[in-house]
């Protein structure tokens, strides 16, 4: 009986405490810290894109070195999930249920978002600036969701709007990769051919494990294309490019903001990657934007051996949102107050392009600039910031 | 000690009181689990079950039958995508679409059987890891899947009851798993269990005492694959959301250590390398979050190892800890508990 009674007044105690705990304070959130999770992979065949996650580690540190946001430091926890959404969502309720994150920074990959999205937004837990351009986060809106990367029909947009308008193209190709990737490309390319009355000259998919593209580059210089846009992944670019020049066939190429490392892609092609025009969603490496010095200076400071790439500024350039964010909700820092000063950003520029979030937009960014390979790989600027719409 | 007198003695599913005692206990256990755990911690265990199920499965298969398979990711995913495309297409209830897709990747896996026949350790591991990779990259590229999208899983319910949150989705699972268990535990102990324990041992003295070959390895084969395309059925509601890349060949191999690492032909032995293995893969990521061994292991990743750091030394612990279990212990944790148990029964002398 005794045994019985202090289980119960043991049951309350523990519910009494759980209520306390609930009232009042947000999860993540004290007058000194706020506590922010993130995932990416560190291992296993996505670890490249891991650079992301370890970008917004330094950010952060950055940031407290300067004090923090509203005098709150940032506690950054970032975990492995080895590109496996079983660990991404394990990951995600450990960080939010018992470490109690206030939110989610980035996070590398579409498959491990979609693993966690129901969770984040059942919960309505914060997430922005996912590193991925699926436009599954920002359509339909949810209210604590906020992406921040252009999405891919918008890049395209943009590359089909410069080869016809600027460069005077008149017979398009475009060579996708047949998943969502080389689709969503495909979609914008499309609707911008559409809108002037125009088709592409022709559409060419190709498989992730297509060694051999003699086939479908020959199907290109058949139709006459004379500029080719390539919406794959480097290593089928480069096979592309090989082929190419082996039948002697010589469109102006566009790439993808995913190619947008041109000293990499230069490398690779063996040179043959000179004169191609890519989409960027963030400032060239060697930028002397006042953001990307100061950037650069941080990693050099906290993080000397990482390789200062797209990746890892990525890294810096997907949270910036979200810094921005939490410093409008000022020193009051509840979710509501977290999304409602969200809402009010409009045309924030960091070393990204211009992002805008409203009561019913959660797609950030819609601009992407454009530019061109040279000699040793070298990225030259053609444009300013340009918009999809 | 443990001692059989006749027959029956030998095929009885629990052999002594005791062990009865503490499987009631245990089922006790996992019964009162939900009601007292956070959220978190039984999506772990939800994890778990599901990878014991398929360490089961492909026990049968590997630790029984002694036929080396590297390719059950595509099992898992043949009864995730089963399941789903049946609920969603088809409009079949869960309870059906889950046995279904268990059924079809039954089929897939007698059809892997079939070559299988002439195939032996090596060329069997190449060829089952070929089985693995073609069914992800075949998924990847039909429409009707959801190709490299994915799809996402519809909302559960069985006879009728929504089902929804982590503990429901434990009341689910669970008692597949404690079933399938119990199932395969009674399976080893009949003729076809026997049977697939000759063929282990010699599968040429085993078809000369009578055992069909043929019919006995594909039978291996596709009862290895109902159990993983089961689990897979299952994982695609603990996840909400499948693609392609969800089963790579990664988890092929994590399946095969659990079973190896827990310890082969033994439905005990499968239990505790998949609970290991699935506890390391979620709890080695905190490693960095420890008190001083953490930020000690991080400087020496860093110095000695890349710039991601710490990930590295978790795999390299991971590693090791196999390893060091393989090479203490080559029964794996069975073994552990084997000799525990002995030393128990006998102590304090």
């Amino acid at each position: 009986m005794a045994k019985r009674l202090f289980l119960a007044a043991a049951l309350l105690a523990a519910l009494a405490l759980a209520g306390g705990a609930w009232a009042g304070v947000t999860k993540g959130v004290s007058d000194t810290t706020i506590k922010i999770g993130q995932w990416g992979p560190q291992t296993g065949p996505a670890a490249l894109w891991g650079a992301v996650a370890r970008g917004t580690g330094v950010y952060f540190q950055m940031i407290n070195a300067e004090g923090g946001i509203n005098g709150r430091k940032i506690e950054y926890f970032l975990r492995d999930d080895a590109y496996q959404p079983d660990r991404t969502k394990a990951i995600v309720k450990d960080l939010y249920e018992n470490v109690g994150v206030f939110g989610f920074a980035s996070g590398v990959g579409t498959s491990p978002g979609m693993a966690v999205m129901p969770y984040l937004v059942k919960n309505q837990i914060p997430w922005v600036g996912s590193a991925s351009g699926s436009t599954h986060w920002a359509y339909p809106p949810k209210k604590t969701i906020f992406a921040v990367y252009p999405n891919y029909p918008d890049e395209a947009k943009v590359l089909v709007r410069y080869a016809l308008d600027t460069l005077g193209k008149k017979k398009i190709g475009f060579l996708y990769q047949n998943d969502d990737y080389g689709k969503g490309g495909l979609e914008g390319a499309q609707a911008e051919m559409k809108k002037r009355g125009l088709k592409l000259a022709i559409e060419v998919p190709t498989e992730v494990m297509d060694t051999d593209l003699s086939s479908h580059v020959l199907k290109l210089k058949e139709a006459g294309a004379d500029a080719v846009v390539l919406w794959l992944l480097p290593k089928q670019a480069a096979i592309t490019m090989g082929t190419a020049a082996k039948l002697g066939y010589k469109p102006q190429w566009m790439a993808c903001s995913t190619l947008s490392d041109a000293p990499l892609m230069y490398k690779i092609t063996k040179g043959l990657w000179k004169g191609v025009i890519f989409g960027n969603f963030a400032e060239l490496p060697d930028s002397d934007n006042p953001l990307m010095v100061k950037y650069r200076k941080a990693q050099q400071e906290f993080a000397p051996k990482e390789r200062w790439g797209v990746f890892f500024y990525a890294g810096f350039g997907f949270v910036e949102p979200m810094v921005e964010g939490i410093k409008r909700a000022g020193k009051d820092l509840t979710v509501d107050s977290f999304v409602k000063a969200m809402e009010t950003i409009k045309d924030f520029q960091g070393i990204f392009g211009k992002v805008t979030y409203g009561p019913d937009r959660r797609q950030g960014i819609r601009q992407v600039f454009l530019a061109k390979c040279e000699d040793k790989g070298q990225a030259k600027r053609l444009s300013d910031w340009i918009d999809a719409e | 000690m443990d001692m059989k007198r006749d027959y029956y003695e030998d095929i009885r599913l629990l052999d002594s009181g005791s062990q009865i005692f503490w499987l009631i206990a245990l089922l006790a256990v996992l019964t009162a689990f939900p009601f007292f755990a956070s959220s978190y911690l039984i999506y772990t265990v939800n994890l778990m079950a599901i990878n014991v199920i398929v360490a089961l499965g492909l026990n049968l298969l590997v630790g029984y039958t002694g036929q080396i398979s590297l390719g059950h990711a595509g099992f898992f995913a043949i009864g995730a995508y089963g399941t789903l495309v049946l609920m969603t297409k088809l409009g079949l209830p869960f309870p059906a679409a889950l046995v279904a897709g268990g059924l079809i990747s039954a089929l897939f896996g007698f059809l892997l059987g079939l070559p299988a026949l002439r195939l032996e350790g090596p060329y069997l591991a190449i060829a089952t890891l070929g089985f693995g990779l073609t069914i992800t990259q075949i998924l990847g590229r039909i429409d009707y899947f959801g190709g490299h999208m994915g799809l996402q899983a519809p909302p559960l319910s069985v006879f009728g009851i929504e089902v929804t949150g982590d503990a429901g989705r434990y009341a689910v699972i669970m008692p597949v798993c404690v079933l399938l268990a119990w199932g395969l535990r009674n399976l080893t102990k009949t003729r076809v269990g026997r049977a697939f324990v000759a063929i282990r041992d010699s599968d040429i003295a085993a078809e000369c005492i009578g055992v069909n070959l043929t019919y006995y390895k594909t039978l291996a084969f596709a009862v290895s694959a109902f159990y993983t395309g089961v689990a897979g059925g299952l994982m695609a509601f603990v996840l909400g959301f499948i693609n392609p890349h969800t089963f790579n060949v990664m988890i092929s191999i994590l399946f095969l250590a659990m079973v190896v690492v827990g310890g082969l032909g033994s439905v005990l032995g499968s239990i505790m390398g998949a609970v290991l293995i699935s506890w390391l893969q979620i709890e080695l990521n905190r490693i960095t979050e420890l008190p001083l061994l953490g930020p000690l292991l991080e400087q020496i990743s860093h110095s000695v190892f890349t710039i991601s750091g710490l990930p590295n030394v978790q795999y390299v612990v991971f590693g090791l800890i196999m390893v060091g279990i393989i090479i203490f212990e080559p029964l794996g944790l069975y073994g552990i508990w084997i000799r525990t148990k002995l030393y128990w029964r006998t102590w304090p002398f």
